[in-house]
């Protein structure tokens, strides 16, 4: 009963953080290795138990390849999204031969690559990636510069 | 040129008084704030250098000599020094800067160092099956309102789903930990995975890092390739 109690705490904790620095985006706990000692607060009467558990997050680092999905295309360049992370700035400067096409439905075109377009899936290389605290997410800027970069069928 | 020779945009006399102290000379502008006369120490080293081949190639060289010094300017302090630039030397002539991946490429080699020291690097397999494993009992869980699953869940799993492609990341664990005999790293394995390279090149291509054991590497991957291909799902 108790067990089951700081479990339920402790997922509660968990999905309430969102998102870390060191860690990245937290997706689940796997499991809980251990429970330690409980102290009694003075004041609040609260029970605090120091837990150990592992879980899955999500982070993406500079240097890294990776796919991200196009979900807006704008004039200097395209918003990607990667798995939790919805800001994934690609820039027309860093997509080498992509000529910028207005419209309705605006897309980037090159002679010799598919285009890109909203839905598509582009593969990058991570070229700078930010914390920020205030909304608790990661943001990244991205490239195409390099081989066997680009959109992927 | 000469009207501008004090701020040190004059080869000759910048030239000229690095060459006699250059050691004092940067001792005494590191005390300053970070202000021009800092960033011009650097550029006395450099001009000091360009000086001795502008003088002998003449007057042609000179517009030559400026470009590399502003080239290198540009790749020692990043922006700081382009108000400078504009203002003194208004024909410059347009040098290509480095590519910038080539810098980072140096750093990507430690990209995984920065990872957590109780972090393990899971290949998107990997956390597709943990993922897919919670979500099956997500139909328990979500009975009992006190239990809340994290919102970047879905999100996550949708992602890792997509990435892989293989049909059991055990076998694709054991066949990249033969790499890791070859110093690879838990990362660069975890990026060889989720890529999915049909060659070595496209291997090399994206992970910078390991182009330097490239010889080494080159039979062990081929083999890791081959039998990755055989577990990729038929398409």
């Amino acid at each position: 009963m108790l067990q089951r109690a700081i479990i339920i705490r402790l997922m509660d904790g968990f999905s309430i953080k969102k998102a870390t620095k060191d860690l990245g985006y937290c997706l689940a706990v796997t499991t809980l290795e251990s429970i330690g000692e409980g102290k009694v607060r003075q004041n609040s009467g609260d029970v605090l138990f120091p837990v150990v558990f592992s879980c899955i997050t999500f982070r993406i680092y500079r240097g890294e390849i990776l796919e991200g999905v196009v979900h807006k295309i704008l004039k200097h360049g395209v918003f990607l999204r990667c798995g939790p992370i919805e800001n994934i700035y690609l820039s027309n400067k860093k997509m080498p031969g992509y000529e910028y096409v207005p419209g309705e439905n605006p897309i980037f075109m090159n002679e010799k690559m598919p285009k890109i377009e909203k839905d598509v899936v582009v593969r990058f290389i991570v070229i700078g990636e930010k914390y920020i605290e205030a909304q608790r997410e990661l943001q990244a800027v991205v490239s195409l510069e390099g081989d066997f970069l680009g959109p992927v069928s | 040129m000469a009207e501008k020779g004090e701020k040190g945009f004059s080869l000759s006399n910048g030239g000229k008084s690095s060459l006699k102290s250059p050691a004092s000379f940067k001792g005494k502008d590191d005390s300053t704030a970070k202000s021009k006369r800092g960033r011009k120490v650097q550029f006395d080293a450099e001009e000091a250098k360009i000086s001795m081949s502008s003088k002998s190639g003449g007057k042609v060289d000179k517009p030559v000599a400026r470009g590399l010094i502003f080239l290198l300017f540009f790749w020692r302090l990043g922006q700081r020094g382009k108000g400078d630039k504009i203002a003194n030397g208004g024909e410059v002539p347009v040098v290509k800067a480095p590519p910038p991946l080539e810098l980072k490429i140096e750093h990507a080699i430690e990209i995984w160092a920065e990872l957590p020291e109780n972090a393990k690097c899971l290949m998107d397999c990997e956390a597709a099956e943990i993922l897919q494993g919670i979500q099956e009992q997500m139909v328990i869980l979500s009975e009992d309102p006190a239990i809340k699953i994290p919102i970047s869940f879905d999100r996550g799993l949708q992602y890792a789903k997509r990435g892989s492609h293989y049909i059991s990341p055990h076998s694709v664990r054991r066949v990249l930990d033969a790499l890791k005999l070859h110093n690879v790293s838990d990362g660069e394995v975890s990026m060889i995975a989720n890529v999915g390279p049909e060659s070595v090149e496209e291997v090399f291509a994206l992970v910078p890092s390991l182009k330097g054991k490239k010889s080494k590497l080159r039979e062990p991957l081929k083999d890791a390739l081959d039998q990755l291909a055989k577990l990729k799902h038929s398409t």
